[in-house]
């Protein structure tokens, strides 16, 4: 452990562009369950406009990174302009269940990501409510007279209150005997 | 006998002049963007200005609460302050203008002339944004409101939800976050400790207010705010803070019924009589939890811990100054006319008469006044009079005020709590006491026929 | 706003579009500023904002009564727990520190590993939307309804809680009284030992006050 050394900011160009060429791998990937569909291949062909776009996407965002912007502005943008052009031409009811994908991907990042015990409830709470756009998005387009994803958007919403009610509860009681609410100090179990 | 009998009096026509000034103004405003102006746009312009005159309707109930919030605070402040000193037995402002009167005035040109001071440390955007989150909610929050005490008139009338009450009730849930992030954000131990007991406070209270007001809704059987206001039509034992129907059958029996109605309203007899009795007390008993909640809520004082100056120096306000502190200023006002009118449309009947309509039409002369003045100019050719809205309107600022002066009365009153004992009281008697009346409401409301 | 304004309003062409774009804007920023933000009680704050668009969106959804609890329960209830809990963990208002470990000695490739390492739960959460989202484009035939939610959607939910869904009602009500308990449980703790040590931390202050007294 001695090599180890805490530094600022790490080179991490090499990692975006990796994390670029991943998401492009992504939206080729998501071409491979169109394929089996009757007009799949059409639409491959036809359309190519989004997949250009998040590569240019890419190549602007590495571009602009390697001038040296700022990161956080990187990725919200990036983030936001391949959302819209992966929703762009899609009907309304995808475009919604997109947007709960993304939050609940970012809900993901930060769960397993944040050190604080905190955040990651935070983070739970967002994944909850990526969960809960779903189920409204489909009880509005495939059963709006029964209602039925409202339903369970309210037993959600029950659960979602117990589960932060209690969350913090264990936080603080671990606090108390810990004095930290760094996740990565929770070893005890660890062998 | 009335050692400050001049006192009453000045407050009194006070009272009047400024009501009257008020609503004349917001009322004006509202008739020339709603109907004036569209009428001048049409007879101008013929159906081209339909889009615009659409525009003009929708954007009226917004501009009629955005002229009526300063001149109400304004004129809150100075009635609290008249009032205060009457009860207490001191002089209230008398510097400024004939008998003080313009006293706030002055007051309000003093703080937006005020530098708008952001401490070292602070978070200054947090800062900046916790007086517009703690403001925003109380307007938006009193829109819907707007339909249900002008008696649904035509011009407010989009702003009616289905869910009217509990639109009201999350808007009025977002200001204790404001507090709490006022408190942290300026970076001083008073201000977090003031919008701590806020939120704690808030947390508190507002489940037994919005268990009583689950409980008039449970009567009423909707959410929507006009409809509430329009079941208690027909006198004062119809109004929902005298059983929640539970006395219509009586008004009936009263109005010309006879035994026939209380057959209907009542069917199993004395079983009947004495649920509608348990019916009474338990929504009586709401209408004071509610009033206690909401003083609670809004930190009004036996409940206004979180700036209690004796301990902490401001509270939450501490380190705001000028245009920001006169915004949490004018929003802690707004809130208590909020707070009223709901209390005066979910208890007190909204625009209802307490004098039931077959009292009311055997007094000589009022049917004929009314008649009058549905017949008049202003109100058929110019729309300026409304009838059923104007007697609403009057009896909705009748009731507001009154309110609101209650309030203070309780101000210049009661000693403010102690943080343990507020919160004993909130846990330990006012939770219980909500549920055991929701309960017996929802047994007691099965033997009784509500609202015909 | 109103029940006679929405539905028309939102048929309009492009309006429920761009309503979608504006909020889904905002609350993709604001998500990003909570997981990104350093001061960790700040972040808790914007949470209220992503949960707010969030509410928006259940509007366009036409989900009224669910917009509204979200505010209620959401962005007012849970923030506020979270907050509070954040500033009664975190007493000394510090940011989080962007701790790094960064090898300098090894050889350009395993640089590179390493560096995939530490970002490990980036691609979990990228990999995990490709899936949702391919998974959604592969699945793309749902039967959609032309139907439009009734207005009084709140009775219907009303009804079907106390019907067909009562069980899981009464359950939901079981576990909030016991999350509720367990929640006063672990947050007290210990009490009776702290208020031991507040005892023996008074005597010591009295012994000591004595002494000061007796050495007068």
């Amino acid at each position: 452990m001695q090599n180890v050394v805490t530094v600022k900011e790490p080179q991490s160009s090499v990692n975006l562009a990796l994390g670029y060429a991943l998401f492009a791998a992504a939206v080729v990937g998501s071409y491979a369950g169109v394929l089996f569909t009757p007009t799949g291949i059409e639409r491959i062909f036809t359309n190519h406009y989004d997949f250009w776009a998040c590569l240019g996407l890419a190549l602007a965002g590495w571009i602009v990174r390697s001038v040296g912007g700022h990161k956080g502005v990187i990725v919200t943008m990036t983030v936001l302009a391949s959302f819209i052009i992966l929703t762009l031409h899609q009907p309304m009811l995808l475009r919604y269940l997109t947007f709960a994908a993304l939050l609940f991907s970012m809900g993901l990042y930060g769960m397993v990501q944040s050190r604080n015990a905190v955040r990651v409830l935070l983070s739970i709470e967002l994944m909850l409510n990526a969960v809960n756009i779903n189920l409204i998005a489909f009880s509005r387009y495939v059963d709006p007279v029964a209602l039925k994803g409202q339903l369970f958007v309210i037993f959600v919403l029950t659960v979602a209150a117990a589960e932060a009610a209690v969350g913090l509860a264990v936080v603080l009681a671990i606090y108390r005997s810990r004095q930290t609410v760094d996740m990565d100090k929770f070893t005890l179990l660890k062998w | 006998m009335f050692a400050n009998g001049d006192e009453i009096f000045k407050i009194s026509r006070l009272t009047l002049a400024w009501l009257t000034i008020i609503f004349t103004i917001v009322w004006m405003v509202c008739w020339g963007v709603g109907i004036g102006l569209p009428m001048l746009l049409s007879q101008q312009l013929g159906d081209q200005a339909n889009l615009a005159n659409e525009i003009l309707r929708a954007v009226t109930p917004v501009i009629a609460i955005l002229v009526f919030i300063p001149i109400n605070a304004m004129f809150m402040v100075l009635i609290e302050r008249r009032a205060l000193a009457l009860w207490t037995v001191r002089k209230g402002p008398n510097r400024v203008g004939p008998d003080g009167n313009l006293q706030t005035a002055a007051d309000a040109v003093k703080l937006l002339l005020k530098e708008d001071i952001t401490p070292t440390g602070a978070d200054a955007a947090m800062h900046t944004f916790a007086p517009i989150l703690f403001f925003a909610p109380s307007i938006i929050g009193a829109v819907p409101l707007l339909a249900a005490v002008t008696n649904d008139h035509p011009l407010f009338h989009i702003l009616n939800l289905p869910t009217g009450i509990f639109y009201v009730l999350a808007a009025g849930a977002l200001p204790v976050v404001a507090l709490v992030m006022a408190g942290w954000a300026s970076n001083n131990k008073y201000s977090l400790v003031g919008g701590l007991r806020s939120a704690a406070q808030a947390i508190s209270y507002e489940i037994p207010l919005v268990l009583s007001l689950v409980t008039v809704c449970l009567m009423a059987g909707t959410l929507d705010l006009v409809k509430i206001a329009q079941q208690q039509a027909g006198g004062i034992l119809n109004w929902n803070l005298l059983g929640g129907g539970a006395l219509v059958g009586l008004n009936q029996a009263l109005g010309g019924g006879g035994a026939k109605a209380l057959e209907a309203a009542y069917p199993m007899g004395p079983v009947s009589y004495i649920c509608a009795g348990l019916l009474v007390c338990s929504l009586i008993i709401s209408f004071w939890l509610y009033l206690t909640g909401a003083c609670a809520e809004i930190n009004r004082i036996p409940f206004d811990l979180p700036e209690a100056e004796s301990e902490l120096v401001s509270g939450y306000n501490t380190e705001y100054s000028g245009m920001k502190f006169a915004i949490f200023f004018l929003a802690e006002f707004t809130n208590l006319f909020v707070v009223a009118s709901v209390t005066t449309v979910m208890f007190l009947g909204g625009g209802d008469n307490p004098i039931p309509p077959y009292i009311l039409d055997k007094i000589p002369g009022i049917p004929q006044m009314v008649a009058a003045i549905r017949d008049s100019f202003f109100c058929q050719t110019l729309h300026i009079i409304n009838p059923e809205t104007l007697f609403a309107t009057l009896w909705v600022i009748a009731k507001v005020y009154g309110l609101v002066i209650f309030a203070i009365l309780i101000r210049a009153t009661l000693p403010r709590f102690r943080i343990d004992q507020l919160m004993a009281f909130g846990w330990k008697r006012l939770i219980p006491l909500s549920l055991i009346v929701f309960i017996i409401v929802v047994f007691a409301r099965e033997f009784v026929n509500i609202h015909g | 706003m109103g029940q006679d304004l929405l539905p028309p309003l939102l048929s309009a062409p492009g309006v429920e579009t761009w309503a979608f774009y504006i909020l889904t804007t905002l609350s993709i920023c604001l998500a990003i500023a909570v997981l990104a933000d350093r001061v960790v009680i700040r972040s808790g704050f914007i949470l209220i904002g992503v949960f707010g668009t969030i509410s928006g969106i259940f509007l366009l959804l036409s989900a009224q009564f669910l917009a509204l609890a979200q505010i209620m329960i959401y962005a007012v209830g849970i923030t506020l727990m979270v907050v509070i809990a954040l500033m009664l963990t975190n007493p000394r208002l510090e940011r989080e520190q962007a701790v790094v470990y960064y090898d300098e000695s090894l050889p350009p490739l395993a640089k590179i590993f390493a560096s995939c390492k530490r970002n490990l739960s980036l691609w979990v959460s990228v990999l995990s939307f490709v899936t949702l989202y391919s998974a959604l484009i592969g699945e793309n035939h749902w039967p959609l309804s032309d139907q439009a939610v009734s207005p009084d959607a709140v009775k219907v939910l009303g009804e079907a809680l106390v019907t067909n869904y009562s069980i899981p009602f009464e359950f939901s009500s079981v576990l909030l009284l016991a999350a509720l308990m367990g929640a006063v449980m672990l947050a007290k703790g210990e009490s009776k030992n702290r208020d031991d040590d507040n005892v023996a931390i008074v005597d010591e202050a009295k012994k000591q006050e004595n002494n000061l007294a007796l050495q007068r």
